[in-house]
């Protein structure tokens, strides 16, 4: 195991920074000066409603679109003027795979093992073994979700620096899923490689990613490490009996429930608060997909 | 796979301390007894599907701590004489399981005698069942 063994020495800029990344679609601004560091060998989730601005972010991370205002800075390159030498260290697994759809997988990356320096044939046969993707298939004949695999299997093959993956369970049955987040650890058990993911499937990514970023109409409202983000946030549950002064809780979300009130807080604070031994709130931590919601969701305060 | 290791998402504890407690816990109930050896980083990794480094930071604490011992090239395996976690962290978390416990006990109307007494009969149970307890296997 030597996830932590300095194979590469570690780029002290980040393999990705944002600066003041800004997107205009006409009259609307899809991305309001976004900035963001990817620490080397982290993995780090970028999470959202639809809409909230992802999509141009990834694009514009890609050198597929460019920015209104704002620096891509990618393995320590300009994306923007560099895009065809850095994308070679760059395995990407777009939210909807394009591919010739008369070739076949294995057609595919014997074409993409003479454009990459280092690939691993045999790599590619497992993975779509393990997978159960049919090699032969026409790429235009397979499933969303087996389409989505023969991308990781194509991105994985190129030893890549960094993995940016676009939402790469959309679409997938629970079994699939599990599939490619094993081929997921396997690769970050193996080389430690960065990994940049959107998802919408926060169960998975709260196991894996170790920072996390939430973009809410195009502005970065968070940019934490899980562990620092799930040790902080908690949800007070006060039955009616209770009536909770709010405004001194600072609460991010609110919702009246049939049996009382629930708030969700930003920055817990046990001391201040009491037990319920004491007659004080119902404590509970909060899952990511929880914590997601509070500070998305309908029930956020504005 | 360890019986009973599991991840909790509505657990606030960070995944790397409820693998490194969960595998002193079942160490400390003789579940692991000396010796036996653990997955490998990579294949708990993918059993609990979490970052892999999330484990490996676990198993090196529970290295450093003596509770885990590596052998070069053959593994990671219990130690031989596996320290009990010290005496605050231990009471830290039996407070922390009681008022989880006294809660539900207060919630369902139990008395306080029904309370000690259940408790009383598990903790004899998992005492003599050396290490096997109910909801232990898989």
């Amino acid at each position: 195991m030597n996830t932590h063994d300095p194979v590469a020495p570690i780029d002290p800029v980040g393999p990705i920074v944002l600066e003041g990344l800004t997107v205009r679609y006409g009259e609307r601004l899809a991305l309001d000066s976004v900035s963001l560091t990817v620490p080397e060998r982290s993995v780090y989730a970028l999470l959202g409603r639809n809409g909230a601005g992802k999509s141009s972010l990834v694009r514009c991370l890609l050198g597929e679109q460019k920015p209104a205002a704002g620096r891509v800075s990618l393995l320590g390159r300009n994306v923007w003027t560099e895009r065809a030498a850095i994308l070679k260290d760059v395995g990407v697994v777009p939210e909807e795979p394009n591919m010739p759809p008369a070739m076949s997988a294995r057609q595919i990356a014997r074409f993409c093992s003479r454009l990459y320096p280092r690939w691993d044939a045999a790599g590619v046969e497992a993975r779509l073994k393990r997978f159960r993707v049919p090699a032969e298939t026409p790429f235009g004949r397979l499933s969303k979700g087996q389409k989505g695999q023969v991308a990781l299997t194509l991105a994985l093959a190129s030893a890549p620096r960094l993995l940016v993956l676009d939402d790469p369970t959309l679409g997938l049955d629970a079994v699939a899923r599990k599939a490619v987040f094993e081929e997921l650890i396997g690769e970050l058990a193996d080389r430690g490689t960065t990994v940049f993911i959107t998802s919408h499937d926060l169960a998975g990514v709260e196991r894996i990613a170790d920072r996390v970023a939430v973009l809410r109409q195009g502005e970065l409202v968070l940019d934490e490490e899980m562990d620092a983000l799930k040790h902080r946030f908690r949800r007070l549950s006060f039955p009616a009996a209770l009536t909770p002064r709010l405004e001194a809780l600072a609460p991010v979300a609110v919702a009246s429930r049939s049996w009382g009130i629930e708030a969700v807080v930003a920055h817990y604070d046990e001391e201040r608060l009491g037990s319920p031994e004491e007659g004080g709130p119902e404590v509970s931590a909060l899952t990511l997909e929880e914590i997601f919601i509070a500070l998305t969701g309908e029930e956020a305060e504005r | 796979m360890p019986p009973a290791l599991r991840i909790d998402p509505r657990d606030a504890r960070p995944i790397w301390r409820q693998i490194e407690e969960g595998v002193q816990h079942l160490v400390a109930r003789g579940a692991l007894p000396s010796g036996t050896a653990v997955p490998s980083v990579r294949d708990l990794a993918k059993d609990l599907q979490v970052n892999p480094a999330t484990v490996f930071k676990a198993y090196q604490r529970l290295t450093d701590a003596g509770v885990l011992t590596v052998r070069r090239g053959e593994g990671t395996f219990v130690a031989d004489s596996p320290p009990a976690a010290s005496d605050a962290q231990r009471l830290g978390r039996l407070r922390e399981e009681a008022v989880r416990y006294a809660s539900l006990a207060v919630t369902l109307g139990a008395s306080r005698e029904e309370t000690v007494a259940t408790l009383e009969a598990v903790w004899r149970g998992l005492k003599d069942g050396n290490g096997k307890a109910e909801g232990d296997e898989e």
